[in-house]
C-alpha cells in the first residue's frame, strides 16, 4: 500500500485525526476522509473558487492545499462560520435574502470568499466588491445578488445590525 | 430536506403563489448542509477514474493495463476488451432497439476524448494515479474535426425541420431592399460548477444511483434498460443539482461504467468525471452556422426571409441544434423558408444547453433585422414594431399571450431608448464608444402531465412529495407556495421532499416546463387533500364541526372555520386530533381520464413522447423577451464591457419573482458569456478541445457583469398552465448575443457575425 501519514487538523475549533497519502489536498481530505462535504470541488484546478476555505482566516484553495500544509494552522469552512447557537453568519443571511445563488453548490466558497473580501476591506463599493469577488465562478448567473448580499452583510458588520434583525424590521 | 427561515417580503397582494419568498433550501445551501451526489455517505466506497482517448477517430488496438493493475490500491482496470454485459436502453422518445449490446467502453474510437477505460481502486488518489500508467495502443484514420474542415461536406437536409410559406425566393428576388450575411457559434458548454459525476451501490438486483439528475424518472428507466432490471430495481437519487443547464438529464457512457463496475466488484463505486474529462464526457451546445436573407420594402416591411442552416452533430447519432427555431416566430412576414443540415464529425453528441436551438436561431436573425434597420435608416425599435406578429404565422393560429409589445416598449422607457442617435459611432465616454442595442427572444410552452403526493399530518404540517427536481430553479419554494396556498397554511408548515425517483412521477426540468406541470399537479393533490379535510371535518362523528350544520369550511391561516359564521375555529393540529387522523394523503397527476393506466404513467414519466409542443391545441404558446444592452468599447483596444442591461419578459403569471429575477438574470449572464467569452476551441489536427478547463473556456465572472434589470410584463396565461405561467428558465438567454453584437456594432460600426465578439474582431 502507498505510504500515509498521520495528521492532526484544527477544523472548525476541533482537532480531526486522520491518515492519508502526502499528496491529499485539504479538499479531498475534507470531503472524503473527514464527511465535511460543505467544501465544493467544480474544478480541482484552483479556477472556480468553490472549494474556498480560510486557514488562519485568510481565504485558501484547498484543492491547491495539501493537507499536510495545514497541520498547526486554524481552518474554517463553510460548517464552522454560524455561530454555535446556530444563528447563522450574517453574509450566510443575506445570501439567503438576496437570493445570491441558484444551485447552491459555488455558494460556500462565495460566501468564504465573502466573508474574507469583507474582513481584508475590499467590501467598500460594488464594483471593488465584484472585483475581489471574481476569484468564485457562479454558472447559474447569481452575481448580482451576491453583490447585494456581500454589501449588506459588510454593512451591517459595520454598523453591528444583523442581516435577520434589519429584515424584520423592514 | 426541512424547510426553515422562510420569510414574505414585498407586497401582501402578492398572495401565496406570486410572493417573493426567499429559498426554502437557503440554509442548507449556504450552510454546507446540502448534500450533492459525490458527498453521500456510502460505506465501503471505493473509487473510479477514467481514461479518456486521445484520438479522434479509429480503434483501440491494445489497451496495456499491466503497470496500473500493479499500482498499489487498485482494484480493476475495465477495458474494451471487458464484456459488461449491457444493453442498449430507449432514447428520450422511448424509442428503443430490441437486445442491442451496449459497449460503454467501446473499441471504435470516434471521437477526441471518448472513454474508453477505466480504473478503480480504494482511494480517488491512487484511481487517479493509476489511470496514468494505462497504455492504449490505436489504429487510427483521418478525423472531420468540425464544420469547416474540407472533408466535413454540407451534411443532409433535415426534412422534419424544414418551414415555409408564401415563395420566399420570389419575395425575396422582387424587393426594394435585400441584406444578407451568415452568422456562426461556436461550440459552447454548459460548465455547471458542480462537474458530474455519480455514486452507486448494488444491493442484490436493486440498484441506487446517488447522481445529478434533471429527470429522476427518466434517469431511472435508462438504468433499468442497461441492466436488464425491472423499473423499480432502480433509485435514483437527486435532492440536490449544482447545475445542470440541459447536461445532467440522462445517464451518459460513464454512468454505466460505474454502474457495471461496482457490479462486477460487489461494492459501491464513486465516479467524479475530473472538469477537463467534462468537455468530452456529454456535449454542449453543438456549433452552427446559419445564412440569412432578409427581403423588405424602403420602409421596413419584411417581404420575405429566406434561412439556411447547419449545426454539427457526431458520427455516433444526430442531435441538431435548430437555428431556424425561432426565425419564424419573431416578426410577420408572408413568406418564409428555413432549412436545416446536420454535418457529422468526430465530436461527442452535442447535446441540449439552454434555449437548444431557439438561442443560436435568435442570434441569426436578430443580427439581421438590425443590419435591415442600418441598411433602410429605421430605428430598430421602430422596425420590431413595424413587423410585429399579431398571430403565429407557422401554424396560422393566435397566440395565447404574447406581451412582446409590451416588453419592447417598457424595456425602451426603462432603458431611456429614445435619446439614442442611430448612427454607429455617434455615442462616445471619453475613450469608450457607447453602442445600444436590442434582441428578442423566444421559446415555447411545452406541456406534460406529471403526479405529486400531499401528506396532511398531525401535527398540522404539510408534505409535498414528488419525484420532480430543483437544480436552482427554486422548486422546492414554489411548490410549498402553491400547496400553502391551496391548503390555507403558512409556507413555513410546508416542507417538499424532491429528487428521487421512487417518488411520485415527473416530467424532465427541461424545455422550461417542469414548473407549469409539477405546480399543476401539486395544486391538484393539495385541493384533493383539501376536499377530504374538509369532509372529514364536516361529517367524522369526533369533528366539531359536524352540527354545525356548514356546508363547506374555509382553511386560512392555518386554522379551518365555518365560513362567515359563528363556530369552531380549530388549527389542522386540533382538528385531525378530533378526528383521529395522524395523517391524510392525497396522489393525483394530470394524466387525462382515460390514458391513466401503469403503461400511461411509465409513457409520462420516463420518456418525452407524451410532451406536447406549443401548436399542440388551438393557440400557439410561447414566453417571450426583449433586452436592451449598453456596451463600451475601448477605441484602442477593442476591449468590449457590457455597461447596462435592462430586460423584459412576458413569462405570464410570475410564481415567485425574487427566484424568477434570479433566472432570468443567470440567462442573460449565461448569454454575455456566448457573446463575449465562450468558444471551444479545436485542434484542428487530432479533434482535441483544447481549451477544457475553466481558465481557458471563460465563463463570465462577478467583475464581467454589470446590474441587470429584469422586469416582468406577462399576463397570467391559463392555456399554458393551470397556474397560468409560462416557461421561465431558457427564454432569459434567448437574445441578449445579438443585442450584443447590434450594440457593439453600434458602437463601432463593425458587425460581428461569428461568436465570441473577441477583441481581435474589433481593431
Amino acid at each position: 500500500m502507498t505510504r500515509t501519514i498521520h495528521l492532526s487538523l484544527d477544523i472548525n475549533g476541533k482537532q480531526h485525526e486522520l491518515d492519508v497519502e502526502p499528496r491529499v489536498t485539504l479538499l479531498d481530505a475534507l470531503r472524503e476522509s473527514l464527511a465535511l462535504t460543505g467544501t465544493k470541488k467544480g474544478c480541482d484546478q484552483g479556477q472556480c473558487g468553490a472549494c474556498t476555505c480560510h486557514v488562519d482566516g485568510k481565504r485558501v484553495l484547498s484543492c491547491l492545499t495539501l493537507a499536510a500544509q495545514v497541520e498547526g494552522r486554524q481552518i474554517t469552512t463553510i460548517e464552522g462560520i454560524a455561530a454555535e447557537g446556530g444563528d447563522l453568519h450574517p453574509v450566510q443571511a443575506a445570501f439567503i435574502e438576496n437570493d445570491a445563488f441558484q444551485c447552491g453548490y459555488c455558494t460556500p466558497g462565495q460566501i468564504m470568499s465573502a466573508v474574507a473580501c469583507i474582513r481584508e476591506g475590499h467590501a467598500g463599493s460594488e464594483e471593488e466588491i465584484r472585483e475581489y469577488m471574481s476569484g468564485n465562478l457562479c454558472r447559474c448567473g447569481a452575481y448580482n445578488s451576491i453583490v447585494a448580499a456581500v454589501r449588506e452583510a459588510a454593512e451591517m458588520a459595520a454598523t453591528g445590525v444583523a442581516a435577520k434583525d434589519k429584515a424584520e424590521v423592514a | 430536506m426541512t424547510i426553515m427561515e422562510t420569510r414574505k417580503h414585498g407586497d401582501a397582494a402578492d398572495g401565496m403563489v406570486g410572493g417573493r419568498f426567499s429559498r426554502l433550501d437557503g440554509k442548507l445551501k449556504t450552510t454546507g448542509g446540502a448534500t450533492y451526489a459525490l458527498e453521500q455517505p456510502v460505506k465501503n466506497l471505493v473509487h473510479a477514474v477514467l481514461v479518456q482517448s486521445t484520438i479522434a477517430a479509429g480503434r483501440v488496438v491494445a489497451v496495456d493495463a499491466g503497470k496500473a493493475k500493479a499500482a498499489p490500491g487498485v482494484l480493476s482496470v475495465f477495458t474494451p476488451e471487458d464484456d459488461l454485459g449491457l444493453l442498449v436502453a430507449s432514447d428520450w422518445f422511448g424509442n428503443r432497439p430490441d437486445n442491442q449490446p451496449f459497449h460503454p467502453l467501446p473499441r471504435e474510437v470516434s471521437f477526441n476524448g471518448q472513454a474508453i477505460a477505466a480504473v478503480v481502486a480504494e482511494t480517488l488518489e491512487q484511481a487517479t494515479e493509476a489511470a496514468k500508467l494505462v497504455k492504449v495502443s490505436y489504429e487510427e484514420t483521418q478525423p472531420v474535426t468540425g464544420l469547416d474542415d474540407p472533408n466535413a461536406g454540407e451534411g443532409r437536409l433535415v426534412d422534419m425541420l424544414s418551414v415555409g410559406w408564401g415563395d420566399a425566393e420570389a419575395a425575396y428576388a422582387a424587393a426594394d431592399i435585400r441584406i444578407e450575411a451568415e452568422y456562426r457559434t461556436p461550440r459552447e458548454y454548459h460548465v455547471p460548477i458542480e462537474p458530474h459525476g455519480l455514486t452507486v451501490k448494488w444491493e442484490g438486483d436493486f440498484l441506487t444511483v446517488w447522481e445529478p439528475s434533471q429527470w429522476t424518472h427518466g434517469m431511472a428507466r435508462t438504468y433499468a434498460e442497461w441492466f436488464n432490471i425491472p423499473a423499480d430495481n432502480v433509485r435514483i437519487v437527486s435532492p440536490f443539482i449544482g447545475g445542470g443547464f440541459g447536461s445532467k438529464a440522462m445517464g451518459y457512457t460513464y454512468s454505466a461504467v460505474a454502474a457495471a463496475a461496482a457490479r462486477k466488484l460487489g461494492r459501491p463505486v464513486k465516479l467524479a468525471v475530473t472538469r477537463p474529462q467534462t468537455f468530452t464526457a456529454y456535449g454542449g451546445r453543438a456549433a452552427t452556422r446559419q445564412t440569412i436573407r432578409i427581403g423588405a420594402t424602403k420602409d421596413g416591411v419584411l417581404q420575405a426571409i429566406v434561412h439556411r442552416g447547419a449545426s454539427e452533430t457526431s458520427v455516433l447519432a444526430d442531435f441538431p441544434e435548430q437555428t431556424g427555431a425561432a426565425t419564424p416566430l419573431l416578426y410577420a412576414v408572408p413568406n418564409l423558408s428555413t432549412q436545416h443540415r446536420l454535418v457529422p464529425v468526430n465530436t461527442v453528441t452535442p447535446g441540449a444547453l439552454r434555449a437548444p436551438g431557439k438561442n443560436p436561431s435568435a442570434f441569426g436573425l436578430e443580427s439581421a433585422i438590425e443590419e435591415l434597420s442600418y441598411a433602410i435608416g429605421m430605428d430598430p425599435l421602430e422596425l420590431r414594431l413595424r413587423n410585429y406578429a399579431d398571430h403565429d404565422y407557422q401554424s396560422g393560429k393566435p397566440w395565447s399571450t404574447r406581451q412582446l409589445r409590451e416588453a419592447l416598449t417598457v424595456g425602451a422607457e426603462v432603458f431611456g431608448w429614445s435619446k439614442r442617435s442611430h448612427e454607429p459611432r455617434s455615442m462616445r465616454d471619453g475613450r469608450q464608444l457607447v453602442g445600444w442595442g436590442i434582441g428578442c427572444g423566444t421559446f415555447p410552452v411545452l406541456k406534460a402531465a406529471s403526479e405529486a403526493l400531499i401528506r396532511i399530518l398531525g401535527d398540522g404540517s404539510v408534505e409535498v412529495v414528488s419525484g420532480a427536481i430543483d437544480m436552482g430553479q427554486g422548486t422546492y419554494t414554489i411548490l410549498a407556495q402553491t400547496a400553502a396556498e391551496v391548503l390555507g397554511v403558512p409556507a413555513e408548515q410546508v416542507d417538499v421532499k424532491l429528487g428521487d425517483s421512487s417518488l411520485p412521477g415527473a416530467t424532465v426540468a427541461g424545455g422550461s416546463m417542469l414548473a407549469g406541470a409539477i405546480t399543476g399537479a401539486v395544486h391538484k393533490a393539495a385541493t384533493a387533500a383539501r376536499d377530504e379535510l374538509i369532509g372529514l371535518a364536516l361529517n367524522d362523528s369526533n369533528s366539531p364541526f359536524r352540527d354545525t350544520g356548514a356546508n363547506t369550511l374555509v382553511i386560512a391561516d392555518g386554522r379551518i372555520s365555518v365560513p362567515r359564521g359563528e363556530g369552531p375555529s380549530l388549527t389542522l393540529a386540533e382538528l385531525m386530533s378530533a378526528i383521529g387522523r395522524d395523517r391524510i394523503e392525497t396522489q393525483r397527476n394530470t394524466l387525462p381520464e382515460g390514458a391513466n393506466g401503469p403503461e400511461d404513467h411509465k409513457r409520462s414519466w420516463t420518456t418525452m413522447a407524451n410532451i406536447e409542443g406549443p401548436t399542440a391545441g388551438d393557440l400557439s404558446m410561447h414566453s417571450w423577451c426583449a433586452h436592451f444592452v449598453e456596451v463600451k468599447v475601448d477605441e484602442d483596444f477593442g476591449t468590449v464591457r457590457v455597461s447596462r442591461v435592462v430586460s423584459a419578459f412576458d413569462c405570464g403569471r410570475i410564481y415567485n419573482p425574487k427566484l424568477a429575477e434570479s433566472q432570468w438574470r443567470g440567462g442573460i449572464i449565461m448569454g454575455i458569456g456566448q457573446a463575449l467569452l465562450e468558444e471551444g476551441l479545436i485542434d484542428e489536427r487530432f479533434g482535441r478541445v483544447i481549451n477544457n478547463n475553466m481558465g481557458d473556456y471563460l465563463v463570465p465572472t462577478n467583475a464581467d457583469i454589470p446590474h441587470i434589470q429584469v422586469i416582468s410584463v406577462g399576463i397570467p396565461d391559463h392555456d399554458a398552465s393551470v397556474l397560468g405561467g409560462k416557461g421561465v428558465g431558457e427564454v432569459g438567454i434567448v437574445g441578449v448575443a445579438p443585442a450584443i453584437a447590434n450594440a457593439v456594432f453600434h458602437a463601432t460600426g463593425k458587425r460581428v457575425r461569428d461568436l465570441p465578439i473577441t477583441l481581435e474582431k474589433l481593431i
